[in-house]
């Protein structure tokens, strides 16, 4: 099973933290927290992939998915801290160019 | 019983389309695990079919089939409710029946199992040599495993047949056209895969497709047989010289509303190969798996900046090219495939040893099948293979 962290921070701004594997099961979980982040006023989301040890297509199609409420909301979905297995899906999807993966979880909204 | 509601009854029977000739070891979890939990020494699931019953699966007795009219379950069936005779023998319905009189059973219990629309298609029984009745918990135990055995008798033949009407959509034969030949694997991680592959030769111009709907089963199976039946539709534009990235957008843009409603996205990578020359187009749609294999063993990997299909609505995608000499070898393939690999991120080395290795396309895809088999794929392993001859 998967846990998922989340931390509320000033200025609209959610950090996710999904620790483990965002498969098929998961993903429904994590695209429900997004969901109801941003409808919150949390426009501005950081998922931190640190600590998600595995990313497959539903994993990714609920970050996108989140990506898709944010910016309609006004806000953004920024990704950080992927490991080298999780990068891989992002790069090979091509997606790593709308996502592209910040180095640190505090500073991901700085651009 | 009506004969309209019989003749409805029978036709639900038919389309579970159950194979008498093999076991059914779902449903022999179950009736081994009733006698067991209920304290009895006999549960079947029956089907009544026809004129006859036969049972899905029997533990605690052999029995093969029975005239419908000798069975207990035929009157659970026409009740479509649950029936319990604490002692038949004195049963005026059933004291009769052969299985009371030469077979000693006095206990029965069996409840309906109903399929999606409401007909009765099976029972669940248990039967015992003593008379008996059910405290509260038994009946509880017994409503669940009925609940059970009915979900595993309905949804697995649905699955079943999802998954045979989803192979068929396959290319049914590999193409062998002068000096050339492809072929085609599909390995399901469930019943039905939300993976897809087609390819097809029309006027000297072969046209490969790969797609990779986000999810697995038969959601996933949906949307991909509408992807691969839009991308038909642009084979003739294709054929004619038309820019792959501009049919490719044309269909994203036409699938986008769906896409989007069903809060899925699929990556993609289709092709079209000039088959006198070996000049080959391509677009990707962040799929970024297809190794062109030349013949010397050098791999050139085929990929783009391009995202999947649903994800971006304004969103175009670009064809891209490159030759396919005499011995070169095209994969493509569904990042099913990278989780066999012991390093799925250095993909490129392991695969261009497996298509190196292999003396043609069948043989490649066997090796991959055993891999898919040998390693337990998670996810749907999906491959066509390209093999050019030599000059």
């Amino acid at each position: 099973m998967i846990e998922i962290e989340v931390d509320r921070r000033e200025g609209g701004i959610g950090v996710v933290v999904p620790k483990g594997r965002l498969n098929m099961v998961s993903a429904r979980q994590l695209k429900e927290l997004l969901g109801e982040l941003v409808s919150s006023g949390a426009t501005r989301v950081v998922v931190d992939l640190a600590e998600t040890t595995f990313l497959d297509s539903s994993g990714l199609g609920a970050i996108i998915a989140g990506l898709k409420s944010a910016r309609q909301a006004g806000g953004d979905l920024r990704i950080a801290r992927p490991t080298a297995t999780v990068l891989t899906v992002f790069q090979l999807t091509n997606m790593d160019k709308v996502l592209r993966p910040r180095d640190d979880v505090d500073t991901a909204f700085d651009d | 019983m009506g004969t309209s509601t019989e003749e409805r009854r029978q036709r639900a029977v038919e389309s579970l389309a159950l194979d008498e000739t093999r076991s059914h070891d779902r449903l022999d979890r179950i009736t081994r695990l009733a006698r067991t939990a209920l304290g009895v020494p006999i549960s079947t699931v029956t089907v009544i079919d026809g004129e006859r019953a036969w049972f899905p699966s029997v533990s605690g007795i052999e029995l093969t089939e029975l005239p419908r009219d000798q069975t207990f379950c035929d009157r659970t069936h026409s009740d479509g409710d649950t029936l319990v005779v604490p002692d038949a023998t004195v049963d005026d319905r059933f004291k009769h029946l052969p299985v009371v009189v030469e077979g000693g059973i006095r206990f029965y219990a069996g409840h309906p199992l109903r399929d999606h629309t409401g007909n009765v298609v099976g029972t669940f029984c248990v039967y015992d040599s003593e008379a008996r009745t059910f405290d509260a918990d038994e009946q509880t135990t017994f409503e669940d495993l009925a609940a059970w055995a009915e979900l595993e008798l309905v949804a697995t033949t649905e699955m079943t047949q999802a998954g045979r009407v989803q192979a068929s959509l396959l290319p049914s034969r590999p193409i062998r056209v002068d000096g050339w030949s492809v072929d085609g694997l599909c390995v399901p991680a469930l019943a039905v895969g939300g993976d897809f592959y087609d390819y097809g030769v029309a006027q000297d111009v072969l046209h490969l497709g790969l797609g990779d709907v986000m999810g697995k089963g038969t959601g996933a199976a949906l949307v991909g047989a509408g992807v691969r039946a839009a991308l038909r539709g642009t084979h003739a534009a294709v054929t004619a010289g038309v820019d792959l990235g501009i049919t490719a957008t044309q269909v994203a843009r036409s699938l986008l509303p769906d896409l989007e409603r069903s809060e899925t996205f699929v990556t993609l990578l289709e092709a079209a190969v000039e088959l006198d020359d070996g000049y080959l187009r391509y677009v990707d749609a962040g799929a970024g798996l297809a190794l062109l294999v030349r013949a010397d063993g050098t791999p050139v990997a085929l990929g783009s900046d391009d995202r999947p299909f649903g994800v971006l609505p304004d969103d175009h995608w670009t064809e891209h090219s490159e030759q396919i000499g005499p011995g070169d070898r095209l994969v493509l393939f569904s990042d099913g495939l990278l989780d066999l690999l012991d390093d799925p991120v250095d993909w490129v080395p392991p695969v261009a040893d497996l298509v190196s290795a292999a003396p043609d396309g069948v043989s490649l895809l066997r090796s991959i099948r055993r891999l898919a088999l040998h390693r337990t794929a998670l996810d749907d392993v999906t491959v066509v293979a390209v093999f050019r001859d030599s000059a």
